[in-house]
């Protein structure tokens, strides 16, 4: 026998590209059973991002076993790897069971009785000292809008702060302000199936085939069409590959080329003048902004030639109907609301709005992301996207809650800018639900510091996340398929999530655990026990007359219908899937808005000492910070780890070769990944997705820049150096499991 | 063409995401095994990928099931070429390295190749099969040949290939550009 | 020729038919059609040209000189792997593997005993003289004797109501699955896969009853439960090439491939002509591109557009990248015009 022969010398091995099965990821937690007799299916849609693809839950009992497509008018039965994944995590057997607390510096388990205590004597405690406002709150756009309408009444109500924010600051609130100042309304214009009707697509920093796989379908309809797509992004993505114009431009430059391509737009006379007159005001402020934005004056910040640029500006410019498509790439910049409001200025300026095929939208990240910050958990908003500066939705919202309007608490501040607060001193304790700061915060060194820093650092998850971690107490929550509830999608089309188990252990539903905690602060007047109908109801007249009319939608209607866009302010309206087609704004004076863009440079620029641009972002597999995904046998097998992308030029540069340890750093931190060297980016770019904790996090480097109208941070723009690494490069820590006395 | 609908594959349409290696696993006639292949050609130059089903070769017909010594392959009346069965399968690997197109996949501890069976649990009743169900680009795509070509444009479906000298018809069908010569496809030798 | 050969050793073991029971005839008859079967199918199924190649090669390589030093310690390791224990199956799922062992020791069990009873080459006689006392004839040898009343004597008689009892439990681990498992329903055939369990059962039962009538019922029914089993019996015994059963003959073949597997393996396995990782052993590759000569496909390539002369000499990956590459090469990166 040879010698490398092992005992197993009965063991066959295959030849490369055959997969051994027994090497991929692990299934569901009650095995790959085929033989359930009672199973029965649930419909309900997708946990993961702002698409909500339709799906069927297949149960047994109390467990989730498995998914079935599920045809609904938006995903046409089409789901993406995470959609596919998705019900592993209900059924999982890493799930919270039992409460936590830490003593000792230790966490262990409790009783609800001791855990909730400890939540409300400590909110008094700190509220006694420091005030209401010395308490905040911080949820998740992933929850059902009962549950995030909920979270800004327990704000306002039973802990009478101001400071309750959500983790949309991350995601949605650059495009959302960017919204609000154009149309008077924080929603996407157009439905994304308006893309395939379109001429010419321009789209900014979007990854759609990864970050919304199943809206790719709209680009490729429309490429079908014969339509003409301008993509705006530094890495060649799959998107970009088929795009007839592609624009890799430096991160964070995006609003020099949105003013040099209306620069385009006025200098050629392809403004639509009489649509302009008629419907928009501020025309004559934004076009002088943009006067000295030359196509060669942007080609120069962009990094792209001018012609491209120039060409890009005709294509849209031209078109009979042009749609606009951005996300995060575009939103996580110091720029992020004003580049949003330069796209919009394109749509205005070329009458692209209000029209089948032609108008604007942002692409939503988060399962909710467009209902979570629509009902109250928004520091800035109260239910029905009303905001504070209007006394009458002070009014409205209070009789809804049964509160003295002198007694509701003025208009919070976003977390960020609480993080100052916290390091202060003056913010003492925190209950976050839904969210996983210690991966999606920038800067990871300083938001371990705040945190750890609480007085009262309260976490409510279904995981214990590297952000449980450092909490005081640890409530475990219901999962998306454990209770009842709505969502509203990218489109603002509310569709309906149903439960297909109960949440597993002594785990509650989420409505519960705050409803029960404002009960103890001895606010239960103003929270009974709730069922998710009746807190869906109340919802409804809440947001009644607001922006984001949900009274018209019950949950009969979606189970009925399917999924209706809102505004529907009746029963019998028909929901609004297109916005402004009467040409008619939520402005006051009724118009849309131009707005000046004045350009400011990235957040942090590359120099001498870091003299490469870090760009972040997300891949297929993962969703926002890994804490359900991570944990996903089929997910964590397909992309289990993260690395760094590098053009072979600058590769060569550095010495670095494909697959070899690169050590990134910045003026925050440092990590080494693997290096996938690509041609798809840019040469004085790489890119870092952003899925995991330390050691191996993208945000131990990205910078605490913020946006100043939205404070979105700005992930994509931090500036590091990178080296050929005599390390190895650092291990994926698993995420955290509660184990016994170990915290 | 015995199968009524087939699966169409449309590389250039193909992002890579892998739900289709996702969905696969959840079909209940192979839970928990994927058979789906998905390619990245090559990643440092581009995000083009592949996605691989089983062919379902009609002329030779199932040269998996041909090269078989143990007859473990069925091939059923209506066309569909069946995963080796396992009580006859004898793990000698001749299927995995005898199909041209690279479609079988072999499980060590199991001894048990393993190959797609067109979902048969849901295409013979009526349902698609998992990967193209789900597949968001319609790189996979379960219909009919008038239904793709209805919203392709410039496009062709194709149904022979030659590999080196071997000309073979399938059951499932590349969707190729119009101007490619049917027998160079797919470029495997001359 | 082999049925000639199965009849002579039935005259020669059974003491010239002295020990032959003539009530067992019809099973004899059945043996011995079924052997002429077995034999027929084997012969048919070992021209074809990729299972003859295999049991050529298996032959040669395990009469080679080099083969002979290592086959003592792989033959028996590969026999009791694959043939007795079923580690493979284990791993396909426990209750799988409980039901097979059930039926697989049930089955061989049934066939050891009743077999050498038929053809007359075990038989039970009382000692002269004795009430109860048995002696053991084996190929018409005398063996031990015994007392028909005591436990061993009980249990020699009734060893077949052990085996029947184990081959039911192993069917109805099967039948529940094939009605409740999905992945079973999706392919299953009446025949193929119902069938074969369906006759055991019956010829389980029947010999069950058969038992119960004798001991319990004073023989009612006997006769019409022998002819029902009998039927039965005979019946699976000429599936057997047909059907489901013909894995039993065929499955001691995965010993031949584990040795050809094994001892080709230790030459190394050639690298993938694109990639260059290990692919398969030499030998391997050279007799699936025979057998697919031999069955009319030619997968020659020029070797123009990569370094292979023949398909067979790419990793299944290769293959399927290659074939991107050729699709790609014509039509770009886009779809988009």
């Amino acid at each position: 026998m040879s010698p490398q022969r092992t005992r197993k010398a009965f063991r066959l091995s295959t030849p490369p590209g055959v997969d051994d099965f027994h090497e991929a990821g692990a299934g569901p937690a009650g095995g790959w059973e085929t033989d359930e007799a009672d199973e029965r299916w649930v419909s309900t849609h997708c946990a993961f991002c702002g698409v909500q693809c339709g799906m069927h839950l297949r149960v047994a009992g109390q467990e989730v076993i498995g998914v079935e497509p599920r045809t609904d008018t938006h995903n046409k039965g089409k789901l993406c790897p995470k959609g596919v994944a998705a019900y592993q995590q209900i059924s999982h057997r890493e799930r919270l069971t039992h409460p936590l607390v830490r003593d000792g510096g230790v966490l262990r388990r409790a009783t609800w009785d001791e855990a909730l205590d400890r939540v409300v004597d400590g909110i008094r405690r700190i509220q006694a000292a420091g005030g209401p406002d010395a308490m905040a709150t911080y949820g998740g756009a992933s929850m059902v809008n009962e549950k995030t309408y909920l979270l800004g009444k327990f704000a306002r109500v039973a802990l009478g702060t101001r400071f309750t924010d959500y983790n949309g600051r991350m995601c949605m609130v650059s495009a959302g302000a960017a919204n609000y100042r154009s149309f008077g309304i924080d929603r996407s214009a157009n439905p994304l199936s308006d893309v395939a009707e379109a001429d010419v697509l321009l789209v900014l920093g979007a990854n759609v085939p990864e970050t919304f796989p199943v809206y790719i379908r709209w680009f490729w309809e429309a490429m079908d069409r014969g339509a003409t797509m301008i993509c705006v992004d530094p890495r060649e993505t799959a998107l970009a590959r088929v795009a007839q114009l592609h624009l890799p431009i430096r991160p964070g430059t995006d609003g020099a080329l949105l003013n040099a391509m209306l620069h385009v737009i006025v200098r050629d006379g392809m403004v639509d003048e009489d649509f302009v007159a008629a419907h928009t005001a501020g025309f004559a402020e934004a076009s002088a902004a943009v006067a000295d934005w030359t196509p060669e004056r942007a080609g120069e910040v962009c990094g792209v030639p001018a012609a491209d640029i120039e060409r890009a500006a005709q294509l849209y410019g031209r078109a009979d109907k042009a749609m606009v498509s951005h996300a995060r790439g575009m939103e996580h910049q110091v720029m992020g609301s004003r580049n949003a409001m330069a796209a919009i200025n394109l749509c205005l300026a070329t009458g692209n709005i209000g029209r089948k095929g032609a108008g604007y939208g942002t692409i939503t990240g988060q399962g909710n992301g467009q209902g979570g910050r629509e009902h109250g958990q928004k520091c800035d908003q109260l239910p029905g996207q009303r905001h504070f500066t209007d006394p009458g939705a002070i009014e409205h919202v209070a009789e809804v809650w049964g509160i003295d309007p002198a007694d509701m608490p003025g208009p919070g501040e976003p977390i960020f800018a609480q993080l100052d607060r916290m390091e202060a001193g003056e913010i003492r304790g925190l209950l976050n639900i839904c969210s996983n700061p210690m991966v999606s915060w920038p800067d990871e060194a300083r938001t371990r510091r705040i945190l750890e820093g609480l007085e009262l650092y309260v976490v409510i998850d279904i995981f214990l996340s590297e952000s449980a971690l450092l909490a005081d107490v640890v409530l475990p929550g219901s999962a998306w398929a454990e209770s009842e509830g709505v969502v509203a999608n990218s489109d603002a089309l509310v569709c309906k999530i149903n439960k297909a188990v109960d949440p597993p252990g002594e785990a509650k539903p989420d409505l519960w655990i705050l409803a029960e905690i404002a009960r103890r602060l001895g606010k239960g007047e103003h929270f009974p026990d709730q069922t998710p109908r009746e807190v869906f109801d109340e919802l409804r007249r809440a947001s009644a007359g607001g922006r984001a009319d949900y009274y018209g939608i019950t949950y009969e209607r979606l189970e009925a219908e399917g999924p209706i866009a809102w505004p529907c302010p009746t029963e019998d309206h028909p929901g609004t899937p297109r916005m402004f087609e009467d040409l008619r704004f939520n402005t006051d004076d009724g118009k849309a808005h131009f707005n000046a863009v004045e350009v400011d440079p990235p957040a942090e620029e590359p120099d001498a000492e870091y003299p490469i641009r870090l760009t972040t972002g997300r891949t297929v597999a993962h969703y926002l910070s890994g804490n359900q995904t991570r944990r996903i046998g089929y997910l964590t097998d397909q992309t289990p780890s993260p690395w760094v992308e590098i053009h072979p030029n600058t590769a060569a540069e550095h010495g670095i070769v494909d697959g070899a340890p690169v050590r990134v750093t910045s003026r925050r931190g440092s990590t080494v990944l693997p290096a996938m060297v690509v041609r798809t980016i840019r040469q004085d770019t790489v890119f870092i997705p952003y899925h995991w904790a330390s050691p191996v996090a993208a945000n131990q480097l990205t910078k605490s820049s913020f946006d100043p109208i939205s404070w979105i941070p700005a992930f994509k723009t931090a500036a590091v150096r990178i080296e050929a690494s005599e390390e190895p490069a650092m291990t994926v820590t698993p995420p955290p499991v509660f184990e016994g006395g170990r915290g | 063409m015995s199968l009524e609908r087939s699966i169409f594959v449309d590389p250039s349409r193909c992002i890579g995401c892998g739900a289709c290696v996702a969905a696969c696993r959840e079909c209940d006639s192979h839970r928990g095994k994927s058979m789906m292949n998905l390619d990245f050609l090559n990643r440092g130059e581009s995000t083009l990928a592949l996605p691989t089903v089983c062919m379902h070769c009609t002329d030779p017909v199932a040269p998996c099931a041909q090269v078989c010594p143990v007859d473990a392959i069925l091939v059923s009346d209506d066309g569909v070429v069946h995963s080796p069965d396992p009580s006859r399968c004898i793990g000698c690997q001749n299927c995995v390295h005898g199909c041209p197109w690279g479609v079988p996949k072999f499980d060590v501890e199991e001894q048990l190749a393993h190959k797609c069976n067109l979902c048969y649990d849901r295409t013979s009743v009526g349902l698609g099969p998992m990967c193209a169900t789900v597949c968001p680009s319609d790189a996979l795509y379960y219909g009919t040949a008038d239904e793709v070509l209805a919203s392709r444009p410039n496009r062709k479906v194709v149904d022979v290939f030659s590999f080196g000298a071997q000309e073979l018809q399938s059951g499932n069908w590349v969707v190729v550009p119009d101007e490619f010569s049917v027998l160079t496809f797919p470029m495997v030798g001359p | 020729m082999a049925a000639l050969v199965l009849v002579a050793l039935i005259w020669l073991g059974s003491n010239q038919l002295a020990n032959f029971d003539s009530a067992l005839i019809g099973y004899a008859v059945g043996i011995v059609a079924l052997t002429y079967a077995v034999v027929m199918r084997y012969a048919r199924w070992l021209r074809m040209p990729s299972t003859g190649r295999y049991w050529r090669r298996g032959w040669q390589l395990t009469t080679s000189w080099s083969s002979f030093r290592t086959l003592p310690g792989l033959l028996p390791r590969a026999i009791a792997g694959q043939l007795l224990l079923q580690g493979f199956i284990r791993r396909r799922g426990w209750v799988r593997w409980i039901g097979h062992q059930c039926l697989f020791w049930g089955v061989i069990g049934a066939t050891l005993i009743t077999f050498p009873l038929v053809f007359g080459w075990l038989a039970f006689k009382l000692e002269p003289g004795t009430q109860e006392m048995y002696r053991m004839w084996v190929f018409g040898f005398p063996t031990i004797t015994f007392d028909s009343t005591s436990f061993l004597g009980w249990s020699l008689f009734h060893a077949l109501n052990y085996t029947a009892v184990l081959v039911i439990i192993g069917c109805a681990i099967f039948l529940w699955r094939r009605f409740r498992d999905r992945a079973a329903i999706a392919g299953q055939r009446f025949g193929y896969d119902m069938v074969p369990l369906l006759m055991l059962i019956v010829i389980s039962v029947t010999g069950l009853l058969l038992t119960v009538s004798a001991s319990l019922f004073h023989g009612s029914y006997y006769d019409f439960l022998v002819v029902i089993h009998m039927a039965a019996v005979v019946l699976s015994l000429v599936f057997i090439p047909f059907g489901k059963f013909f894995h039993v003959v065929q499955r001691p073949a995965s010993v031949g491939i584990q040795m050809y597997a094994e001892l080709n393996g230790r030459e190394g396995r050639r690298p993938c002509a694109k990639c260059g990782e290990p692919l398969a052993p030499d030998l391997f590759v050279q007799d699936l591109q025979s057998t697919l000569q031999d069955l009319g496909q030619d997968y020659r390539l020029d070797g123009a557009s990569m370094p292979a002369g023949h398909l067979t000499e790419l990793c299944p990956r290769c293959k399927r990248v290659a074939r991107a590459e050729g699709y790609f090469a014509h039509d770009g990166s886009s779809f988009a015009r």
